[in-house]
């Protein structure tokens, strides 16, 4: 969670509209919720700036020791551009200004980015929301994992990619968290991706449906596979994120993950088979994700052969339990069926 | 269908007219155990099947939005044939009563649902709540026929509601 409004009533600052000095200027039409119009820089600085920017908007307000984003967005921006920001009584969603001269004028914002809570933002053409930056730090970031790890140097050598300043690395945890979460966010957002385009493949016939097990399988696999780049620091993420700060995020992550899974293999159930269902699959998912840490076969061979055996365990217990329930509900009938024949013999269920 | 809808209102609302539906048709099953070859057994049928209609819509509504069951259907299972076997057992206008007091908590519950839809956006939620005006009106009818098989109780209604108004 990064800071992006310091709020601090004592200064009248306004925000800074320098991004218009690079950008065009926004048409001022209705502020979209989210998005900010930019007022002039001098109008900005005046009081009443609330007009000079959109009326609607979005608060992320978080709050976190300002000392350190100072000198954080400072050294970011490390442009001599006077930066102003304004305690907004409402909610408005604070933008980064584009970081300094070196980088590219060109402030391409890729469109609402899901940060690691899946919530994206509306932005406007011209302007970078603080979540798509983050998302695009992250982004680079990856890229170093393997060699720093998950830690605040992979994340500097990612801004220092992006040609930001390494002080970027200050707007994360030291821990890696956010990058890990991140990087969690996106597999499962390819394998959601994956499983949808495969859905529609079978729905226009270019493909035959998989049976429960082999998609369970596969989509299991796919996941996993995503780790094969980072498998060697991924036990450190695998302990960051039971952190109990992360727990709620990553659990979310993996809950909507299996979700998704299940939901593409077509589970429509609506009983308490739902949970069974997901619970059986988490564990698998778990459970293999763990072997692929200590796995050293070529190719990962055992971990899958761990996996298929798994769910070939699975849909056993179930047709076990199918069965089970079948058997049973026979038996009742032969005792109920014995039991009418009983009463006819004695001459019990005769009318009198 | 899914785009656009404020997903954990739709969720909730989902989900616990699930539950409740689930409940309802237990609270049937348990009075017909008891009541099915009697004379009030074909109108607790009769009503017994509405319910399964209603819980087949919100079956369908819970894949279609992909909401998640309540955990405790499990509980709502035992409780609610315990709750209708159980009033059954202390007759026919036990039976009637415990139908009267459930289906007027249920209309209330569905016209709360009904009004935060409204609240939310009536447009974008048309369909369901058409769903819910509808069952709503049904639970109404149920809550109708037990008094009228339950007159003693509307008697006594009749009487404290007049009283009240004399206040």
């Amino acid at each position: 969670m990064i800071v992006t409004v310091l709020s601090n009533p004592n200064h009248s600052r306004a925000v800074n509209c320098s991004l218009q000095r690079q950008h065009s200027q926004l048409p001022a039409g209705p502020a979209r919720s989210g998005s900010q119009r930019p007022g002039n820089a001098p109008a900005a600085r005046d009081a009443p700036a609330a007009q000079g920017c959109g009326p609607t908007a979005v608060v992320r307000c978080q709050q976190y020791p300002p000392l350190r984003a100072l000198q954080a967005s400072a050294a970011l921006r490390g442009a001599s551009d006077e930066h102003k920001k304004e305690p907004w009584a409402s909610s408005s969603q604070q933008h980064f200004d584009s970081p300094p001269a070196g980088h590219q004028p060109e402030q391409k914002p890729q469109g609402p980015h899901p940060s690691y809570t899946g919530q994206g933002g509306q932005e406007s053409e011209d302007y970078e929301s603080e979540e798509q930056l983050q998302h695009r730090i992250l982004t680079a970031a990856l890229e170093f994992v393997p060699e720093h790890g998950w830690t605040a140097e992979a994340i500097a050598e990612g801004a220092k990619t992006l040609g930001l300043s390494v002080a970027a690395a200050g707007l994360f945890h030291s821990d890696g968290s956010e990058l890990i979460l991140h990087f969690v966010s996106e597999c499962n957002t390819k394998l959601s991706e994956l499983l949808k385009k495969e859905q529609k493949l079978v729905q226009l016939g270019e493909a035959e449906k998989k049976p429960i097990d082999e998609f369970l399988r596969d989509a299991v696999e796919a996941r996993l596979r995503m780790l094969i780049p980072y498998i060697e620091k991924w036990p450190q993420a695998l302990s960051v994120l039971l952190l109990p700060r992360n727990i709620p995020s990553s659990l979310n992550l993996l809950t909507s993950m299996i979700d998704d899974i299940w939901h593409y293999a077509g589970d429509q159930s609506t009983d308490f088979n739902w949970y069974t269902r997901r619970a059986v699959l988490t564990a698998i998912y778990n459970t293999t994700e763990l072997v692929m840490m200590q796995d050293s076969s070529p190719g990962f061979e055992d971990t899958w052969r761990f996996l298929e055996n798994r769910v070939a365990d699975a849909m056993t217990m179930s047709n076990t339990a199918t069965q089970v329930q079948s058997t049973g509900e026979a038996v009742v009938q032969g005792l109920m069926g014995a039991a009418v024949t009983i009463k006819n013999l004695a001459g019990l269920n005769q009318r009198r | 269908m899914t785009e656009g809808i404020n997903k954990p209102v739709i969720d909730r609302i989902i989900r616990v007219d699930h539950a409740g539906e689930y409940g309802a048709n237990r609270i049937y099953a348990g009075q017909m155990a008891v009541l099915g070859r009697s004379a009030v057994g074909p109108v607790i049928q009769q009503m017994w099947n509405q319910e399964k209609n209603h819980l087949k819509k919100f079956n369908e509504l819970m894949v279609a939005y992909r909401v998640r069951p309540t955990v405790l259907l499990p509980f709502w299972n035992v409780a609610g044939f315990v709750l209708g076997a159980g009033s059954a057992l202390l007759g026919k206008k036990g039976a009637m009563a415990c139908t009267v007091a459930v289906e007027e908590s249920i209309s209330e519950h569905y016209n709360n649902q009904i009004r935060t839809l409204i609240e939310e956006d009536p447009e974008k939620y048309k369909e369901l709540l058409q769903v819910i005006k509808q069952f709503r009106d049904e639970e109404q009818e149920h809550h109708d026929i037990g008094l009228e098989h339950d007159a003693e109780a509307v008697s006594r209604i009749l009487g404290w509601g007049s009283w009240r108004s004399r206040k």
